[in-house]
């Protein structure tokens, strides 16, 4: 990649937040109460706020036991995640829970609200203001990736456009928080179909979640266009012409704004393996007119591969784990197969007998072998040329020969051939 | 007699106007009996405020702002490197050991009665090891003035403000960082020939330190270990 596509701080700092981000902005961004306040105004989902400490007297003159089930305490100034507890379930008339599975009593809350208050957690160690705010879970879809927190997705938005995207999954080493630098994943996001790409840990890339053999990559993130759109929208509220959007899936409620970040770290780049200061060129003079509009150039400008452009061009579609596909032969006839739809799974891969049976492995087809090292020895596979129509779209590709008589599915359909569709599950 | 007197009286200087205004000033101020050692340290404070900036923005050490290191720079060029490394460390082990002692024992105060009780055993440490003068008579130990120790004192707390939000590692880091620059700063404090550069060309010195501001100041490529941090999305 060039050197001039990579934004470093310098960059980020003179070229982009220094000019388009507002006195104004910034106090709204450091601020998590003005944040939910301008929000709130402009009709934008986030987690409701229960209760603000001011001072000393909100402490002892608030009602504690009229706290709801789960809730989170946090500073409105804190920075990096710190400072801020998160508790799911009630113990007992006095005490609950906390998402790291420690105990908290009224007398801690009110210990730690007043550390709150006094500065302990805010940039500069000023004085600060607390809140109670709506506890928000995980989202069905997110809950065997992230470890004892709710995970994010961070949107890069600059000119009402969302240029990258990264989802950040709490680690044990996090404790609970989705911040790169206390030791969360960041996982790279396509822009088009919101399918994961690639995870870093500690500026490394990871192929699988540490400690798990669950992979990182083609998990496909519920409602990505909502939450393209809020992301913009936030933007044009905010006075932010460049900005880091946090945004929670509420299990129920779906996608909202946690958090509003006027300096978004550039981690995301390596997370994507994609420069940002390229795409923040090609975005910084066009006109924009609504979320809408900026999230239909992302998509275009930002998509994956060159399929996923005319992809999103016909438009996105929505397709299940196993679909009926159209298999071409060789010599031209359809034949109708069961395919499992795998995001999981990069290459198409068909079985020997079917790929025999359709002509297709004839030498004219097979275009190289490749050695695959399995759990039962290595193995030869051919890759061949293959054509099917999957919900009505012409599919051409390369696709692994591979022995799946004792598999449900003669074909497998792999991420590499699945742009410009969403996976139902 | 001092060097740096010999130095300025082995000078030859032209008119006042337009390039020796300055010699000529502080020529007087030090017949009038101003320190010349406070002047050149004066003078090249601008040298290592903009040596921190470069170091940052440059070549990517952050360290503790600007204030820390350039405070802890002329604290050594006061108590010598070696004392000042050591009280600073001491310092700074001092207050991490109580921060993680009341961690362990779940020990809890409000923040700032527990940083008035880490400046409380920071006072302490730092007597007891003046107390350990008449033991190991070191001249450095014996000369060391009330100014450096207090702003190691106060320092403290910046230190332990930061470690509280940030991880074991980044404090570490941090303080390494730190510690690098302050020293690399004392160095130009006291170097001859970098205070004979500031003390003979006194125009000159301030006029290129200025400009090499500015240039730092709008430079927007990547830091030096931007290209570190970045090397795969460069080799990709």
């Amino acid at each position: 990649m060039k050197l001039s596509s990579i934004l470093g701080l310098n960059a980020r700092t003179q070229l982009f937040a220094y000019r388009y981000n507002t006195q104004k902005g910034k106090r709204i961004a450091d601020s998590k109460i003005q944040t939910a306040r301008v929000l709130k105004k402009a009709g934008i989902a986030h987690p409701e706020i229960f209760k603000v400490f001011r001072d000393s007297r909100d402490i002892s003159s608030f009602n504690w036991d009229s706290l709801p089930e789960s809730f989170a305490l946090k500073p409105s100034r804190g920075t990096g995640g710190e400072g801020i507890i998160v508790v799911k379930k009630r113990i007992d008339i006095n005490s609950w829970l906390t998402t790291q599975k420690t105990s908290v009593t009224i007398a801690d809350l009110k210990l730690h609200t007043q550390d709150i208050l006094e500065g302990a957690y805010s940039m500069g160690s000023v004085p600060d203001v607390a809140f109670i705010q709506e506890y928000v879970g995980r989202a069905v879809s997110f809950r065997k990736y992230a470890f004892r927190g709710t995970p994010d997705v961070r949107v890069i938005v600059f000119n009402k456009v969302p240029v990258m995207a990264m989802l950040r999954l709490p680690t044990r080493e996090s404790g609970g928080r989705a911040n790169l630098h206390q030791g969360a994943i960041g996982v790279g996001v396509d822009i088009a179909t919101g399918i994961t790409t690639k995870a870093i840990w500690h500026g490394e890339l990871i192929i699988l979640k540490p400690g798990t053999n669950r992979k990182l990559h083609g998990i496909k993130i519920p409602n990505w266009t909502t939450i393209l759109e809020i992301a913009v929208n936030a933007q044009m509220v905010s006075g932010l012409g460049y900005l880091g959007v946090d945004i929670v899936v509420h299990p129920e409620k779906g996608p909202m704004v946690l958090e509003l970040n006027a300096q978004p770290g550039l981690q995301i780049q390596l997370a994507n393996m994609e420069g940002l200061r390229k795409r923040l060129e090609r975005v910084e003079d066009l006109e924009v007119r609504d979320a809408e509009h900026g999230v239909k150039i992302a998509k275009a400008l930002f998509a994956g591969r060159f399929a996923d452009r005319v992809a999103v061009e016909e438009g996105i579609k929505t397709i299940g784990t196993k679909e009926l596909v159209k298999l071409v032969t060789l010599d031209g006839h359809k034949i109708d197969t069961w395919a499992k739809i795998d995001t999981g799974a990069w290459r198409t891969s068909i079985d020997r007998s079917l790929a025999q049976e359709s002509g297709l492995l004839d030498t004219k087809n097979v275009l190289w072998s490749k050695v695959f090292k399995g759990a039962l020895g290595t193995e030869k596979r051919p890759i061949i040329n293959l054509k099917f129509y999957l919900a009505g779209r012409k599919i051409s590709t390369l696709a692994s020969v591979a022995n799946r008589s004792k598999l449900r599915r003669p074909l497998i359909i792999g991420r590499r051939d699945l742009t410009g569709f969403l996976v139902k599950t | 007699m001092n060097p740096l007197l010999v130095l300025l009286s082995s000078q030859q200087l032209g008119p006042v106007w337009p390039f020796n205004f300055l010699k000529y000033a502080i020529r007087g101020a030090v017949g009038a009996g101003v320190s010349v050692n406070t002047i050149v340290l004066i003078l090249l404070l601008p040298l290592v405020a903009a040596f921190i900036a470069a170091a940052r923005h440059l070549i990517g050490l952050r360290g503790f702002g600007i204030f820390l290191p350039a405070a802890l720079s002329v604290v050594f060029v006061a108590t010598g490197p070696i004392l000042g490394v050591g009280l600073f460390i001491l310092i700074i082990t001092v207050s991490t050991l109580l921060r993680f002692i009341f961690r362990k024992i779940k020990f809890k105060l409000q923040y700032l009665p527990r940083m008035a009780f880490i400046l409380w055993s920071v006072s302490v440490a730092v007597l007891g090891v003046l107390f350990l003068a008449p033991v190991i008579a070191w001249p450095a130990l014996t000369n060391v003035s009330i100014f450096p120790v207090l702003l190691l004192a106060l320092l403290a707390e910046d230190f332990s403000r930061v470690q509280l939000g940030k991880s074991a590692k980044t404090a570490i880091t941090l303080t390494t960082e730190t510690l690098l620059l302050a020293f690399i700063s004392y160095l130009f404090l006291t170097l001859t020939f970098v205070q004979k550069i500031a003390l003979l060309n006194p125009e000159y010195y301030l006029i290129g330190v200025a400009i090499f501001d500015l240039i730092v100041g709008k430079f927007v490529g990547l830091r030096l270990l931007e290209y570190y941090r970045f090397r795969k999305l460069l080799r990709s």
